[in-house]
Protein backbone atom coordinates (compact mmCIF):
# COMPACT_ATOMS: atom_id res chain seq x y z
CA UNK A 1 0.00 0.00 0.00
CA UNK A 2 2.83 2.36 0.86
CA UNK A 3 4.28 1.65 -2.59
CA UNK A 4 1.13 2.95 -4.22
CA UNK A 5 0.75 6.00 -1.99
CA UNK A 6 4.40 6.88 -2.43
CA UNK A 7 4.12 6.62 -6.19
CA UNK A 8 0.81 8.51 -6.16
CA UNK A 9 2.32 11.44 -4.26
CA UNK A 10 5.16 11.75 -6.77
CA UNK A 11 2.93 11.18 -9.81
CA UNK A 12 0.35 13.71 -8.65
CA UNK A 13 3.14 16.19 -7.96
CA UNK A 14 4.72 15.76 -11.38
CA UNK A 15 1.36 15.93 -13.11
CA UNK A 16 0.34 19.09 -11.24
CA UNK A 17 3.70 20.75 -11.96
CA UNK A 18 3.59 20.03 -15.69
CA UNK A 19 -0.11 20.93 -15.92
CA UNK A 20 0.37 24.32 -14.30
CA UNK A 21 3.55 25.11 -16.19
CA UNK A 22 1.89 24.31 -19.51
CA UNK A 23 -1.10 26.43 -18.63
CA UNK A 24 1.32 29.23 -17.65
CA UNK A 25 2.88 28.92 -21.11
CA UNK A 26 -0.54 29.47 -22.64
CA UNK A 27 -1.85 32.19 -20.33
CA UNK A 28 1.51 33.91 -19.83
CA UNK A 29 0.77 35.36 -16.38
CA UNK A 30 4.36 36.62 -16.10
CA UNK A 31 4.01 38.53 -19.40
CA UNK A 32 7.14 36.95 -20.87
CA UNK A 33 8.49 38.95 -23.80
CA UNK A 34 6.03 41.84 -23.37
CA UNK A 35 7.46 45.33 -22.84
CA UNK A 36 6.25 47.52 -20.00
CA UNK A 37 6.54 51.31 -19.94
CA UNK A 38 8.37 52.46 -16.87
CA UNK A 39 9.96 55.51 -15.35
CA UNK A 40 13.48 55.47 -13.97
CA UNK A 41 14.20 57.95 -11.21
CA UNK A 42 17.94 58.35 -11.35
CA UNK A 43 19.85 58.36 -8.07
CA UNK A 44 23.33 58.01 -9.49
CA UNK A 45 24.38 58.81 -13.03
CA UNK A 46 27.31 56.96 -14.63
CA UNK A 47 30.73 58.51 -14.29
CA UNK A 48 33.07 59.00 -17.26
CA UNK A 49 33.61 55.85 -19.35
CA UNK A 50 30.80 54.02 -17.61
CA UNK A 51 27.20 53.31 -18.55
CA UNK A 52 25.91 52.12 -15.18
CA UNK A 53 22.87 53.92 -13.78
CA UNK A 54 21.42 53.51 -10.34
CA UNK A 55 17.92 54.46 -9.37
CA UNK A 56 14.37 53.29 -8.96
CA UNK A 57 11.88 51.86 -11.38
CA UNK A 58 8.58 53.65 -10.81
CA UNK A 59 5.31 52.23 -12.12
CA UNK A 60 1.90 53.50 -11.09
CA UNK A 61 -0.32 51.04 -9.21
CA UNK A 62 -2.96 51.06 -11.99
CA UNK A 63 -0.44 50.49 -14.76
CA UNK A 64 1.13 47.55 -12.89
CA UNK A 65 -2.23 45.94 -12.16
CA UNK A 66 -3.38 46.41 -15.74
CA UNK A 67 -0.17 44.95 -17.16
CA UNK A 68 -0.18 41.80 -15.04
CA UNK A 69 -3.95 41.52 -14.71
CA UNK A 70 -3.65 41.40 -10.92
CA UNK A 71 -5.97 43.06 -8.44
CA UNK A 72 -4.95 46.71 -7.98
CA UNK A 73 -2.50 47.30 -5.16
CA UNK A 74 -2.55 50.39 -3.03
CA UNK A 75 0.95 51.72 -3.60
CA UNK A 76 2.87 52.48 -6.75
CA UNK A 77 5.84 50.25 -7.52
CA UNK A 78 9.18 51.67 -6.45
CA UNK A 79 11.91 49.18 -7.14
CA UNK A 80 15.62 50.01 -6.66
CA UNK A 81 17.48 48.96 -9.79
CA UNK A 82 20.83 48.98 -11.57
CA UNK A 83 20.83 49.61 -15.30
CA UNK A 84 23.41 49.74 -18.06
CA UNK A 85 22.41 51.86 -21.05
CA UNK A 86 24.34 52.29 -24.30
CA UNK A 87 24.45 55.40 -26.50
CA UNK A 88 21.40 54.27 -28.50
CA UNK A 89 19.27 54.11 -25.38
CA UNK A 90 19.21 50.31 -25.16
CA UNK A 91 20.63 48.16 -22.41
CA UNK A 92 19.84 45.91 -19.51
CA UNK A 93 18.75 46.12 -15.88
CA UNK A 94 18.98 43.99 -12.77
CA UNK A 95 17.24 44.26 -9.41
CA UNK A 96 17.04 42.19 -6.23
CA UNK A 97 13.73 41.27 -4.66
CA UNK A 98 13.36 43.17 -1.39
CA UNK A 99 10.59 43.74 1.11
CA UNK A 100 8.81 46.37 -0.99
CA UNK A 101 8.98 44.42 -4.23
CA UNK A 102 5.50 43.51 -5.54
CA UNK A 103 4.44 39.95 -4.71
CA UNK A 104 4.38 38.77 -8.31
CA UNK A 105 7.90 40.03 -8.97
CA UNK A 106 9.05 38.33 -5.79
CA UNK A 107 7.51 35.09 -6.96
CA UNK A 108 9.09 35.50 -10.38
CA UNK A 109 12.50 36.28 -8.90
CA UNK A 110 12.41 33.01 -6.96
CA UNK A 111 12.61 31.05 -10.20
CA UNK A 112 14.64 33.53 -12.23
CA UNK A 113 18.05 32.76 -13.74
CA UNK A 114 19.77 34.32 -10.71
CA UNK A 115 17.97 33.44 -7.49
CA UNK A 116 15.99 36.34 -5.98
CA UNK A 117 17.07 38.72 -8.74
CA UNK A 118 15.23 39.76 -11.87
CA UNK A 119 17.03 40.98 -14.96
CA UNK A 120 15.77 42.22 -18.30
CA UNK A 121 16.19 44.46 -21.29
CA UNK A 122 15.76 48.23 -21.51
CA UNK A 123 14.74 49.90 -24.79
CA UNK A 124 14.00 53.43 -25.88
CA UNK A 125 15.74 55.11 -22.93
CA UNK A 126 14.92 58.83 -22.91
CA UNK A 127 16.48 60.88 -20.14
CA UNK A 128 15.22 64.24 -19.04
CA UNK A 129 18.35 65.83 -17.50
CA UNK A 130 16.32 68.51 -15.69
CA UNK A 131 14.21 66.18 -13.56
CA UNK A 132 16.67 63.28 -13.65
CA UNK A 133 13.87 60.99 -14.76
CA UNK A 134 14.17 58.61 -17.70
CA UNK A 135 11.37 56.93 -19.59
CA UNK A 136 12.00 53.50 -21.09
CA UNK A 137 10.40 50.21 -22.03
CA UNK A 138 11.49 47.28 -19.88
CA UNK A 139 11.14 43.62 -20.74
CA UNK A 140 11.74 41.26 -17.82
CA UNK A 141 13.55 38.00 -18.55
CA UNK A 142 11.17 35.17 -19.43
CA UNK A 143 9.99 33.22 -16.37
CA UNK A 144 9.20 29.64 -17.31
CA UNK A 145 8.50 26.28 -15.67
CA UNK A 146 8.12 27.75 -12.21
CA UNK A 147 6.59 24.61 -10.71
CA UNK A 148 9.07 22.19 -12.21
CA UNK A 149 11.96 24.32 -10.95
CA UNK A 150 10.30 24.35 -7.53
CA UNK A 151 9.98 20.57 -7.56
CA UNK A 152 13.61 20.10 -8.52
CA UNK A 153 14.87 22.49 -5.87
CA UNK A 154 12.85 21.08 -3.00
CA UNK A 155 13.52 17.46 -3.96
CA UNK A 156 17.26 18.08 -3.82
CA UNK A 157 17.02 20.10 -0.63
CA UNK A 158 14.86 17.61 1.23
CA UNK A 159 17.45 14.84 0.88
CA UNK A 160 19.75 16.86 3.12
CA UNK A 161 16.92 17.68 5.50
CA UNK A 162 16.29 13.97 5.98
CA UNK A 163 19.91 13.38 6.90
CA UNK A 164 19.91 16.33 9.30
CA UNK A 165 16.79 15.02 11.01
CA UNK A 166 18.36 11.60 11.43
CA UNK A 167 21.64 13.07 12.70
CA UNK A 168 19.71 15.15 15.20
CA UNK A 169 18.34 11.93 16.64
CA UNK A 170 21.72 10.32 17.36
CA UNK A 171 22.52 12.02 20.65
CA UNK A 172 19.08 11.97 22.14
CA UNK A 173 18.63 8.35 21.06
CA UNK A 174 21.87 7.36 22.75
CA UNK A 175 20.90 9.11 25.98
CA UNK A 176 17.49 7.53 26.32
CA UNK A 177 18.46 4.09 25.08
CA UNK A 178 21.19 4.12 27.73
CA UNK A 179 18.76 5.04 30.48
CA UNK A 180 16.16 2.52 29.29
CA UNK A 181 18.76 -0.21 29.29
CA UNK A 182 19.45 0.46 32.96
CA UNK A 183 15.74 0.38 33.78
CA UNK A 184 15.45 -2.87 31.87
CA UNK A 185 18.38 -4.57 33.61
CA UNK A 186 17.05 -3.44 36.96
CA UNK A 187 13.64 -4.96 36.24
CA UNK A 188 11.84 -1.63 36.48
CA UNK A 189 10.27 -2.01 33.06
CA UNK A 190 8.86 -5.37 34.12
CA UNK A 191 7.02 -3.73 37.01
CA UNK A 192 5.45 -1.30 34.59
CA UNK A 193 4.35 -4.02 32.18
CA UNK A 194 2.70 -6.04 34.98
CA UNK A 195 0.77 -2.97 36.09
CA UNK A 196 -0.86 -2.36 32.72
CA UNK A 197 -1.17 -6.01 31.72
CA UNK A 198 -5.01 -6.04 31.56
CA UNK A 199 -4.92 -3.42 28.81
CA UNK A 200 -1.85 -4.50 26.91
CA UNK A 201 -2.84 -8.16 26.50
CA UNK A 202 -5.96 -7.03 24.68
CA UNK A 203 -4.19 -4.50 22.49
CA UNK A 204 -1.23 -6.73 21.66
CA UNK A 205 -2.44 -10.33 21.87
CA UNK A 206 0.53 -11.57 19.79
CA UNK A 207 3.13 -10.24 22.22
CA UNK A 208 3.94 -12.08 25.47
CA UNK A 209 2.60 -9.90 28.26
CA UNK A 210 5.95 -9.54 30.06
CA UNK A 211 7.99 -8.92 26.91
CA UNK A 212 10.30 -5.85 26.99
CA UNK A 213 8.43 -4.50 23.96
CA UNK A 214 5.37 -3.91 26.11
CA UNK A 215 7.42 -1.89 28.58
CA UNK A 216 8.82 0.28 25.80
CA UNK A 217 5.36 0.76 24.30
CA UNK A 218 3.99 1.91 27.66
CA UNK A 219 6.90 4.32 28.20
CA UNK A 220 6.54 5.71 24.67
CA UNK A 221 2.81 6.27 25.04
CA UNK A 222 3.25 7.93 28.42
CA UNK A 223 6.00 10.21 27.12
CA UNK A 224 3.89 11.13 24.10
CA UNK A 225 0.89 11.98 26.24
CA UNK A 226 3.02 14.25 28.40
CA UNK A 227 4.42 15.91 25.28
CA UNK A 228 7.99 14.75 25.97
CA UNK A 229 8.88 14.31 22.31
CA UNK A 230 12.59 13.96 22.95
CA UNK A 231 12.04 10.97 25.18
CA UNK A 232 9.14 9.50 23.23
CA UNK A 233 10.94 8.82 19.95
CA UNK A 234 13.83 6.77 21.44
CA UNK A 235 11.35 4.78 23.53
CA UNK A 236 9.14 4.20 20.50
CA UNK A 237 12.07 3.03 18.38
CA UNK A 238 13.12 0.76 21.22
CA UNK A 239 9.59 -0.69 21.20
CA UNK A 240 9.85 -1.30 17.44
CA UNK A 241 13.18 -3.04 17.91
CA UNK A 242 11.76 -5.32 20.58
CA UNK A 243 8.66 -6.03 18.51
CA UNK A 244 10.90 -6.88 15.58
CA UNK A 245 12.75 -9.47 17.69
CA UNK A 246 9.55 -11.52 17.81
CA UNK A 247 8.70 -10.80 14.19
CA UNK A 248 8.67 -14.17 12.37
CA UNK A 249 8.91 -12.36 9.04
CA UNK A 250 11.63 -9.68 9.08
CA UNK A 251 10.91 -6.87 6.66
CA UNK A 252 7.15 -7.20 7.07
CA UNK A 253 5.13 -5.36 9.71
CA UNK A 254 3.42 -7.40 12.42
CA UNK A 255 -0.09 -6.79 13.73
CA UNK A 256 1.32 -5.51 17.01
CA UNK A 257 3.52 -2.98 15.21
CA UNK A 258 0.59 -1.57 13.28
CA UNK A 259 -1.58 -1.31 16.38
CA UNK A 260 1.27 0.39 18.22
CA UNK A 261 1.78 2.89 15.41
CA UNK A 262 -1.97 3.54 15.22
CA UNK A 263 -1.87 4.62 18.86
CA UNK A 264 1.31 6.59 18.24
CA UNK A 265 0.22 8.48 15.11
CA UNK A 266 -3.16 9.33 16.60
CA UNK A 267 -1.06 11.62 18.79
CA UNK A 268 -2.99 11.74 22.05
CA UNK A 269 -1.38 14.55 24.06
CA UNK A 270 -2.67 15.89 27.37
CA UNK A 271 -1.30 19.37 26.68
CA UNK A 272 -0.71 20.28 23.03
CA UNK A 273 2.14 22.59 24.03
CA UNK A 274 3.29 23.76 20.59
CA UNK A 275 -0.17 24.77 19.42
CA UNK A 276 -0.88 26.55 22.71
CA UNK A 277 2.41 28.45 22.55
CA UNK A 278 1.70 29.66 19.00
CA UNK A 279 -1.83 30.68 19.98
CA UNK A 280 -0.48 32.68 22.89
CA UNK A 281 2.15 34.36 20.72
CA UNK A 282 -0.52 35.51 18.26
CA UNK A 283 -2.47 37.06 21.11
CA UNK A 284 -5.18 34.57 21.96
CA UNK A 285 -7.31 35.46 24.98
CA UNK A 286 -7.64 31.80 25.83
CA UNK A 287 -4.77 29.81 24.35
CA UNK A 288 -5.53 26.74 26.46
CA UNK A 289 -9.04 26.32 25.11
CA UNK A 290 -7.80 23.73 22.66
CA UNK A 291 -6.71 21.33 25.42
CA UNK A 292 -10.18 19.86 25.70
CA UNK A 293 -10.94 19.88 22.00
CA UNK A 294 -7.58 18.31 21.14
CA UNK A 295 -8.10 15.48 23.63
CA UNK A 296 -11.49 14.77 22.03
CA UNK A 297 -10.02 14.87 18.52
CA UNK A 298 -7.04 12.67 19.34
CA UNK A 299 -9.22 10.39 21.49
CA UNK A 300 -11.44 9.64 18.52
CA UNK A 301 -8.37 9.18 16.33
CA UNK A 302 -6.89 6.70 18.82
CA UNK A 303 -10.06 4.62 19.07
CA UNK A 304 -10.55 4.67 15.30
CA UNK A 305 -6.91 3.75 14.75
CA UNK A 306 -7.00 0.78 17.11
CA UNK A 307 -10.29 -0.43 15.65
CA UNK A 308 -9.00 -0.02 12.09
CA UNK A 309 -5.78 -1.89 12.83
CA UNK A 310 -7.72 -4.79 14.33
CA UNK A 311 -10.19 -4.94 11.45
CA UNK A 312 -7.79 -4.38 8.56
CA UNK A 313 -5.31 -7.01 9.74
CA UNK A 314 -7.89 -9.65 8.79
CA UNK A 315 -8.32 -8.46 5.21
CA UNK A 316 -6.76 -10.78 2.61
CA UNK A 317 -4.93 -7.88 0.94
CA UNK A 318 -3.03 -7.14 4.14
CA UNK A 319 -2.22 -10.73 5.07
CA UNK A 320 1.39 -11.62 5.83
CA UNK A 321 3.05 -13.33 2.84
CA UNK A 322 2.58 -17.06 2.23
CA UNK A 323 5.46 -18.53 4.26
CA UNK A 324 4.25 -17.14 7.51
CA UNK A 325 0.53 -17.43 6.87
CA UNK A 326 -0.16 -20.40 9.11
CA UNK A 327 1.57 -19.23 12.24
CA UNK A 328 0.03 -15.79 11.86
CA UNK A 329 -3.39 -17.39 11.72
CA UNK A 330 -2.75 -19.40 14.86
CA UNK A 331 -1.72 -16.28 16.71
CA UNK A 332 -4.69 -14.18 15.69
CA UNK A 333 -7.03 -16.99 16.69
CA UNK A 334 -5.41 -17.34 20.10
CA UNK B 1 -11.09 20.64 34.21
CA UNK B 2 -9.65 23.88 32.83
CA UNK B 3 -6.89 25.60 34.75
CA UNK B 4 -6.29 22.96 37.43
CA UNK B 5 -5.91 20.19 34.89
CA UNK B 6 -3.62 22.31 32.79
CA UNK B 7 -1.26 23.26 35.60
CA UNK B 8 -1.24 19.70 36.94
CA UNK B 9 -0.23 18.25 33.58
CA UNK B 10 2.35 20.98 33.05
CA UNK B 11 3.89 20.21 36.43
CA UNK B 12 4.03 16.50 35.61
CA UNK B 13 5.63 17.20 32.22
CA UNK B 14 8.18 19.41 33.90
CA UNK B 15 9.32 16.94 36.54
CA UNK B 16 8.84 13.82 34.43
CA UNK B 17 12.30 13.69 32.87
CA UNK B 18 14.34 14.41 36.03
CA UNK B 19 12.10 12.01 37.95
CA UNK B 20 12.58 9.29 35.35
CA UNK B 21 16.35 9.72 35.38
CA UNK B 22 16.48 9.53 39.18
CA UNK B 23 14.08 6.58 39.31
CA UNK B 24 15.95 4.57 36.66
CA UNK B 25 19.35 5.20 38.22
CA UNK B 26 18.23 4.67 41.83
CA UNK B 27 16.42 1.45 40.96
CA UNK B 28 19.41 0.25 38.97
CA UNK B 29 21.77 1.09 41.82
CA UNK B 30 19.53 -0.71 44.31
CA UNK B 31 19.45 -3.80 42.09
CA UNK B 32 23.25 -3.66 41.81
CA UNK B 33 23.24 -2.97 38.07
CA UNK B 34 26.59 -1.69 36.75
CA UNK B 35 24.88 1.52 35.75
CA UNK B 36 27.66 3.15 33.75
CA UNK B 37 28.53 0.08 31.74
CA UNK B 38 24.93 -0.76 31.01
CA UNK B 39 24.18 2.84 30.01
CA UNK B 40 27.00 2.86 27.47
CA UNK B 41 25.94 -0.54 26.21
CA UNK B 42 22.42 0.72 25.54
CA UNK B 43 23.54 4.07 24.16
CA UNK B 44 25.63 2.36 21.46
CA UNK B 45 22.42 1.47 19.68
CA UNK B 46 21.50 5.13 19.20
CA UNK B 47 23.90 5.73 16.36
CA UNK B 48 22.93 2.67 14.35
CA UNK B 49 19.23 3.32 14.71
CA UNK B 50 19.55 6.93 13.56
CA UNK B 51 21.64 5.92 10.54
CA UNK B 52 19.24 3.10 9.68
CA UNK B 53 16.28 5.43 9.23
CA UNK B 54 18.00 7.77 6.73
CA UNK B 55 16.99 5.93 3.52
CA UNK B 56 13.40 5.64 4.70
CA UNK B 57 13.26 9.31 5.66
CA UNK B 58 14.79 10.43 2.36
CA UNK B 59 12.26 8.35 0.41
CA UNK B 60 9.28 9.61 2.37
CA UNK B 61 10.24 13.29 2.57
CA UNK B 62 11.22 13.25 -1.11
CA UNK B 63 7.74 12.18 -2.24
CA UNK B 64 6.02 14.59 0.13
CA UNK B 65 8.21 17.51 -0.95
CA UNK B 66 7.43 16.91 -4.63
CA UNK B 67 3.75 16.74 -3.80
CA UNK B 68 3.89 20.02 -1.93
CA UNK B 69 6.25 22.03 -4.14
CA UNK B 70 4.33 21.20 -7.32
CA UNK B 71 1.09 22.72 -6.10
CA UNK B 72 -0.65 19.32 -6.38
CA UNK B 73 -2.02 20.01 -2.93
CA UNK B 74 -4.03 23.00 -4.21
CA UNK B 75 -5.47 20.91 -7.01
CA UNK B 76 -6.46 18.17 -4.56
CA UNK B 77 -8.09 20.78 -2.34
CA UNK B 78 -10.22 22.15 -5.14
CA UNK B 79 -11.31 18.58 -5.91
CA UNK B 80 -12.18 17.78 -2.31
CA UNK B 81 -13.71 21.11 -1.31
CA UNK B 82 -17.24 20.40 -2.62
CA UNK B 83 -17.37 17.17 -0.59
CA UNK B 84 -16.02 18.64 2.63
CA UNK B 85 -18.35 21.63 2.28
CA UNK B 86 -21.23 19.22 2.74
CA UNK B 87 -20.11 18.34 6.27
CA UNK B 88 -19.43 21.96 7.13
CA UNK B 89 -15.65 21.92 6.98
CA UNK B 90 -14.52 25.51 6.23
CA UNK B 91 -12.55 25.74 3.00
CA UNK B 92 -9.66 27.42 4.82
CA UNK B 93 -9.27 24.48 7.20
CA UNK B 94 -9.13 21.82 4.49
CA UNK B 95 -5.44 22.39 3.62
CA UNK B 96 -4.65 21.89 7.32
CA UNK B 97 -6.47 18.55 7.43
CA UNK B 98 -4.59 17.36 4.34
CA UNK B 99 -1.16 18.69 5.29
CA UNK B 100 -1.13 17.58 8.93
CA UNK B 101 -0.33 13.89 8.28
CA UNK B 102 2.27 14.80 5.65
CA UNK B 103 4.40 17.54 7.15
CA UNK B 104 4.93 18.70 10.71
CA UNK B 105 6.74 21.93 9.91
CA UNK B 106 4.43 22.65 6.98
CA UNK B 107 1.27 22.30 9.03
CA UNK B 108 2.80 24.35 11.85
CA UNK B 109 3.39 27.20 9.41
CA UNK B 110 -0.09 26.83 7.97
CA UNK B 111 -1.69 26.90 11.41
CA UNK B 112 0.22 30.07 12.27
CA UNK B 113 -0.81 31.71 8.98
CA UNK B 114 -4.49 30.91 9.40
CA UNK B 115 -4.55 32.13 13.01
CA UNK B 116 -2.74 35.34 12.13
CA UNK B 117 -5.24 36.00 9.34
CA UNK B 118 -8.48 35.01 11.08
CA UNK B 119 -7.60 35.46 14.76
CA UNK B 120 -6.62 32.66 17.18
CA UNK B 121 -9.96 32.77 19.01
CA UNK B 122 -12.14 32.64 15.89
CA UNK B 123 -13.86 29.39 14.99
CA UNK B 124 -11.27 28.82 12.29
CA UNK B 125 -8.38 29.60 14.64
CA UNK B 126 -9.57 27.18 17.30
CA UNK B 127 -10.32 24.54 14.67
CA UNK B 128 -6.90 24.57 13.01
CA UNK B 129 -5.03 24.62 16.30
CA UNK B 130 -7.15 21.73 17.53
CA UNK B 131 -6.36 19.86 14.32
CA UNK B 132 -2.68 20.53 14.84
CA UNK B 133 -2.73 19.67 18.53
CA UNK B 134 -4.73 16.49 18.19
CA UNK B 135 -2.68 14.74 15.57
CA UNK B 136 0.76 13.52 14.62
CA UNK B 137 2.72 13.65 11.37
CA UNK B 138 1.62 10.16 10.36
CA UNK B 139 3.90 9.67 7.37
CA UNK B 140 6.98 10.85 9.23
CA UNK B 141 6.26 8.51 12.15
CA UNK B 142 5.69 5.58 9.79
CA UNK B 143 8.95 6.26 7.94
CA UNK B 144 11.02 6.64 11.10
CA UNK B 145 9.52 3.80 13.11
CA UNK B 146 9.40 1.21 10.35
CA UNK B 147 12.72 2.44 8.98
CA UNK B 148 14.43 1.85 12.30
CA UNK B 149 13.77 -1.90 11.99
CA UNK B 150 14.13 -2.10 8.20
CA UNK B 151 10.49 -2.87 7.52
CA UNK B 152 9.50 -2.27 3.92
CA UNK B 153 6.18 -4.08 3.70
CA UNK B 154 4.04 -1.99 6.04
CA UNK B 155 0.80 -3.93 5.35
CA UNK B 156 -2.24 -2.08 6.74
CA UNK B 157 -0.24 0.57 8.62
CA UNK B 158 -0.83 3.41 6.14
CA UNK B 159 -4.55 2.70 5.83
CA UNK B 160 -4.87 2.49 9.61
CA UNK B 161 -2.98 5.74 10.12
CA UNK B 162 -5.09 7.57 7.55
CA UNK B 163 -8.37 6.26 9.01
CA UNK B 164 -7.23 7.51 12.42
CA UNK B 165 -6.33 10.88 10.91
CA UNK B 166 -9.69 11.28 9.20
CA UNK B 167 -11.50 10.31 12.41
CA UNK B 168 -9.41 12.77 14.39
CA UNK B 169 -10.01 15.64 11.96
CA UNK B 170 -13.76 15.00 11.85
CA UNK B 171 -13.93 14.78 15.64
CA UNK B 172 -11.99 18.04 15.90
CA UNK B 173 -14.48 19.69 13.53
CA UNK B 174 -17.49 18.41 15.46
CA UNK B 175 -16.21 19.39 18.90
CA UNK B 176 -15.23 22.87 17.69
CA UNK B 177 -18.70 23.32 16.19
CA UNK B 178 -20.26 22.27 19.48
CA UNK B 179 -18.03 24.70 21.30
CA UNK B 180 -19.02 27.62 19.11
CA UNK B 181 -22.73 27.08 18.58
Amino acid sequence: MLNKIWLALIAMGMFAAVWQDVSDEIKNPYRNGVALDAQFQIKKSPGPGSAAWEGEIVISAERYAEFYGTSPQSEEVRQPVNATIDANGNGSFLFSAAEKTPTLWKKMSASASTADKLSGKVNGWKLDPQTNVAIARITIEPIRFVRLKNVTQSALKIANVAVELAMGLIGIMALWLGLIKIAEEAGLVLVLTKLLKPITVRLFPDVPSDHPAIGAIIMNTAANMLGLNNAATPMGLKAMEELNKINPNPGTATNAMVTFLAINTAGLVLIPATAIAIRASIGSVNPGIIIGTSIVGAGFATVAGIAASKLLQRLPMFKVEAAQKDSAKEKSNG
Amino acid sequence: MGEFFKSAVQLISLVAIPALIVAFLAWGFAKKVKVYEVFVEGAKEGFNTAIRIIPYLVAMLFAISIFRASGAMDMLISLLAPITNLIGMPAEALPMALLRPLSGSGSLGLMTDIMTKHGPDSFLGVLVSTMYGSSETTFYVLAVYFGSVNIKNTRHAVATGLIADVAGMLAALMICKLLFF
